[in-house]
C-alpha cells in the first residue's frame, strides 16, 4: 500500500492536475487558488468602497450640499465605505489573500490543514459582501457608521431591514473569518517544514499566527455583541436600550473590545509582509528577529485592554481614564521596537530600491506619521477636544487605511512574479508609487489641519472657513485615484504581457523563505515532498 | 507514511476543536458581560450608579457638612407623561436620612406604566449616595391625568469624608429619566377595572406604596 502511494506520487506528476472551468473556483481547495479569489474580491470591493470615499470627497470638495442631496444617502456612504474597507478589502487582501497564497509555501506544507474549511470560509465572505451591498438598497440603507453605535443603529432611527442585513453580513464575514483563523493556526502550529522551530518562522507567519489568534478573541465578541443589536431590534430584549434597563453605553464597551484588537488584526499583517520586504531588499536578515515577534504578540497581548481611549467621552472617572491613557501608550513601546527594527535592518543594507520597497518604506513612513497622532490622541484631555473630529479621521486613516493599503501595493508588487510568474514593469511601479504616496499625504494631511480647527466627521456639509484644506483633501484623493486606476492597469498588464518571471526575481541574498524555492508562478501543488530549509539559522538573532 | 498522515489529521482536528472551544468562551463572555457590567456599574458606581441601603440610618451619625442635593428630571419621548421635581435643591446634612418629591402627571388618555432610570453627577458621589427607597425601584402605573407625588429617601454616606476625591464635591445631581414600561400588564389590567368608574383626575400627593421587597428591581 505504501508503496503503490508512493509509486502513484512519484509517476504521477499531478502539478498540472487540477479541475477546469468554474469547478476549479467554486469548488477550490487550492489554498493559491482561495488566495488568489481572496485577492480578487478585495479588489473588487475596494473599487466599491472606493468609489464610497470618491462621493464623499467629491461632496466634501466645497462647502455646502452639491452632489448629495439626501444626507442619509451620505451616511450611508460613509458606513458602506468602513464596512468595505475593513471587513471586505483589508481583511480579505492581507489574511485572506497573502495568507493562504504564502503560510503553506512559507512554512513548507503542500495546502492548508482543512482545505474544504478553507473554501467555505472564502464564500462566507462572498455572501456576507452581498448581504452588505444588499442593505445599501433596502429601507434607506444602514447609515450607522461602521462602529453601529444605538441608538443611531436601533430600531427608532433605522426602522427598515438595511441595518439588519448589515448585520447579518458582518455575522457571515466573521464567521469566514474565524474559519480562516482556525485553518491558519492549524497550519502554522501543526504544518511547518521539519527544523521550522516557532522561533525560526518568517515574521509573515509569526503575523499571520498572532493575527488569527487576534480574530479568535475578538470576532465572538462583536458577534455577541452583534447579536444582542438584532434581538434589541427585532426581539423586545433590551441590552442597549435604557428604557429596559440597558445601556447604549455598553455597546460602545463590547463594540471596542472587538473594534480595537480588529485594527491590529488589519496591521499586523502588514507589519508581517513588510518586514520580508525590507529584509529581503536590504539583502540582510531582519534586524532583532525574536524582537519583531514579540513586539507583533506583545502589541497584540496590550491591545485587548485599551478599548476604552475610543470612549473617553462617555464620562469614566479620572482613574479609568488615567489607566487607559497608560495603557495606550505602552503600546508605543512594542511599535518602536518594530520601527527602529525596520530601520536597523536597512541600516548598512545594500538596498535596491524597487517598487516593493518603496512601498515598505512608504508604510513605515505612513504609520510613524499616524503613530505620533495616535500618541495626541491617546490622552485623554486632548482626546475630548478631538473626539469626532477630522483629526481622528487623519489619524486612523494614516495608520490602518493607507498605511496597510500601502502594505497590500507593497506585498503585491513583492509577491506578484510569484502568484503571476511575470514581471510589472518596474518604471510604471514607481510611477504608481509616488502618485500614490503623493496623493494620500495631500489628501489625508490636511484632514489634522481640519480637526484641530473642529471640523467634525460624519457630516456633509462644514461653514466656508473649512473650505481650503478640504478642497486641498478633494484634490488628493483624485491623485490618489489616478494612483490606483494606474495599478489595476500594472495589474492587467502584468497578467497579460509581463515578461516570465525567474523563480526568484529579486535575488538570492535577502531571500530566506521557502516561496523562493518553488517556480514562477508557484505551481498548482508545491511542497509535496518535504521541502529543505533555505539557510537554516538565518532568522536566528544576530550574534 | 499513512500512519502519520492519520496521526497529523486526528492531530490538526485536535488543535481546531481547542481553537473552537476558545470562540465558545468568548462569545459566552460577550454575554456574560452583561450582567457583569450591570454588577460592576452597582458595585463601582460607574456612570452615576447609586447605591441601595437598608431601611437603617447608618451608624456613623450625621456629619456636620452641608451638601447641595440637586433634582433633575427627563421624560423620554415615547412617554406621554409630565415629570417634574416638587423642589429644586435641597441643603442636606452628611449622614441625614431625607425625603423628596417628584411629581408625575399622565397627560395621556389611556394608563400607562413608567419606570425611571437614575443615576447621579458627579460619578464620583456615586459610591456615596444611597437611597433608601424610591419609586424608580419599582414600575409606576398612571390612570389617564393622573398626578401623583413620587417620593424618594435618601442619605449621603458618611463615609463620603474618607474619600479625598470628594473634598472638593458640594452639589451632587439626581437625575431621572421616565421611560415608557416595554411590559404594559399592569396599565392594561387597570384600564380593565376602571371602565366603570368616572375618570379620575388631579389627585394629589398620592403616597406609592412602598415595596421593599423588590429594592433591585
Amino acid at each position: 500500500m505504501m508503496d503503490t502511494v508512493q509509486a502513484a506520487q512519484d509517476t504521477h506528476d499531478h502539478h498540472d492536475h487540477k479541475p477546469t472551468g468554474w469547478r476549479r473556483w467554486a469548488y477550490s481547495t487550492n489554498h493559491k487558488d482561495i488566495g488568489t479569489m481572496y485577492l480578487c474580491a478585495a479588489v473588487f470591493a475596494a473599487i466599491i468602497g472606493g468609489a464610497a470615499s470618491m462621493a464623499i470627497r467629491a461632496e466634501l470638495a466645497a462647502p455646502g450640499l452639491q452632489f448629495i442631496s439626501d444626507t442619509q444617502f451620505y451616511n450611508v456612504m460613509v458606513t458602506a465605505h468602513g464596512f468595505i474597507m475593513v471587513f471586505f478589502v483589508v481583511m480579505p487582501a492581507l489574511i485572506g489573500g497573502f495568507g493562504n497564497w504564502f503560510i503553506p509555501l512559507q512554512v513548507g506544507a503542500p495546502d492548508m490543514a482543512f482545505p474544504r474549511m478553507n473554501n467555505i470560509s472564502f464564500w462566507l465572505l462572498a455572501a456576507a459582501l452581498v448581504l452588505l451591498l444588499a442593505s445599501a438598497f433596502v429601507g434607506g440603507g444602514a447609515g450607522t457608521g461602521w462602529t453601529v453605535y444605538p441608538p443611531l443603529s436601533n430600531s427608532d432611527f433605522h426602522g427598515g431591514p438595511a441595518v439588519d442585513l448589515a448585520i447579518l453580513s458582518l455575522h457571515l464575514a466573521g464567521a469566514s473569518s474565524i474559519l480562516g483563523a482556525i485553518n491558519f493556526i492549524t497550519t502554522i502550529i501543526n504544518m511547518r517544514a521539519p527544523g521550522m522551530t516557532f522561533h525560526k518562522m518568517p515574521l509573515f507567519i509569526w503575523a499571520a499566527l498572532i493575527t488569527a489568534f487576534l480574530l479568535l478573541l475578538a470576532i465572538p465578541v462583536l458577534a455577541g455583541a452583534l447579536t444582542m443589536l438584532l434581538t434589541d431590534r427585532n426581539f423586545g430584549t433590551a441590552f442597549f436600550e435604557p428604557a429596559g434597563g440597558g445601556d447604549p453605553i455598553f455597546w460602545q464597551h463590547l463594540f471596542w473590545f472587538f473594534g480595537h484588537p480588529e485594527v491590529y488584526i488589519m496591521v499586523i499583517p502588514a507589519f508581517g509582509v513588510v518586514s520580508q520586504v525590507v529584509s529581503h531588499f536590504s539583502k540582510k536578515p531582519i534586524f532583532g528577529y525574536l524582537g519583531m515577534a514579540y513586539a507583533m504578540a506583545s502589541i497584540g497581548v496590550v491591545g485587548f485592554v485599551v478599548w476604552a481611549h475610543h470612549m473617553f467621552t462617555v464620562g469614566f472617572n479620572v482613574e479609568t481614564r488615567a489607566y487607559f491613557v497608560l495603557a495606550t501608550m505602552v503600546i508605543a513601546v512594542p511599535t518602536g521596537v518594530k520601527i527602529f527594527s525596520w530601520l536597523a535592518t536597512m541600516w548598512g543594507g545594500s538596498i535596491e530600491f524597487k517598487t516593493p520597497m518603496l512601498y515598505a518604506m512608504g508604510f513605515i513612513f505612513l504609520f510613524v506619521v499616524g503613530g505620533v497622532t495616535g500618541i495626541t490622541l491617546a490622552n485623554a484631555g486632548v482626546d475630548i477636544a478631538f473626539h469626532d473630529t477630522y483629526f481622528v479621521v487623519a489619524h486612523f486613516h494614516y495608520v490602518l487605511s493607507i498605511a496597510t493599503i500601502f502594505a497590500i501595493y507593497c506585498g503585491m508588487f513583492y509577491w506578484l512574479p510569484k502568484m503571476s510568474g511575470r514581471m510589472y514593469s518596474e518604471a510604471a511601479g514607481k510611477w504608481q508609487f509616488w502618485i500614490t504616496f503623493i496623493g494620500v499625504n495631500v489628501l489625508f494631511f490636511p484632514q489634522h489641519f481640519l480637526g484641530m480647527a473642529g471640523m467634525p466627521r460624519r457630516i456633509p456639509d462644514y461653514p466656508d472657513a473649512y473650505a481650503g484644506w478640504n478642497m486641498v483633501s478633494s484634490v488628493g484623493a483624485a491623485i490618489s485615484l489616478v494612483g490606483a486606476l494606474l495599478f489595476l492597469w500594472i495589474l492587467w498588464r502584468t497578467i497579460v504581457a509581463g515578461e516570465k518571471a525567474p523563480a526568484n526575481p529579486w535575488g538570492e541574498e535577502g531571500a530566506n523563505t521557502l516561496e523562493w524555492k518553488v517556480d514562477s508562478p508557484a505551481p498548482f501543488h508545491t511542497h509535496d515532498q518535504i521541502p529543505e530549509l533555505p539557510d537554516a539559522g538565518v532568522h536566528q538573532p544576530a550574534e | 507514511m499513512l500512519n502519520s498522515t492519520v496521526t497529523k489529521k486526528t492531530r490538526n482536528s485536535r488543535t481546531a476543536f481547542g481553537l473552537l472551544v476558545i470562540v465558545a468562551g468568548m462569545g459566552s463572555f460577550a454575554y456574560a458581560s452583561e450582567p457583569l457590567y450591570r454588577l460592576f456599574c452597582q458595585v463601582t458606581g460607574y456612570g452615576g450608579t447609586t447605591q441601595i441601603a437598608d431601611k437603617t440610618i447608618p451608624a456613623t451619625g450625621v456629619v456636620e457638612r452641608v451638601v447641595s442635593v440637586r433634582f433633575d428630571a427627563n421624560v423620554n419621548h415615547k412617554l406621554p407623561w409630565r415629570f417634574e421635581p416638587v423642589q429644586k435643591e435641597i441643603r442636606v446634612k452628611i449622614g441625614e436620612q431625607t425625603l423628596a418629591f417628584y411629581e408625575a402627571t399622565n397627560v395621556s388618555d389611556k394608563p400607562l406604566v413608567g419606570t425611571a432610570t437614575f443615576n447621579v453627577t458627579p460619578y464620583k458621589a456615586a459610591t456615596h449616595f444611597s437611597k433608601i427607597d424610591c419609586f424608580c425601584f419599582t414600575e409606576q402605573v398612571l390612570r389617564p391625568g393622573q398626578t401623583v407625588q413620587m417620593p424618594v429617601s435618601f442619605f449621603i454616606d458618611p463615609e463620603i469624608v474618607k474619600d479625598k476625591d470628594a473634598d472638593d464635591l458640594a452639589t451632587i445631581t439626581l437625575s431621572y429619566t421616565f421611560f415608557q414600561d416595554q411590559d404594559q400588564s399592569a396599565a392594561e389590567e387597570l384600564a380593565a377595572q376602571t371602565t366603570f368608574h368616572f375618570r379620575e383626575t388631579g389627585q394629589k400627593a398620592e403616597r406609592l406604596p412602598a415595596q421593599t421587597t423588590d429594592l433591585n428591581g
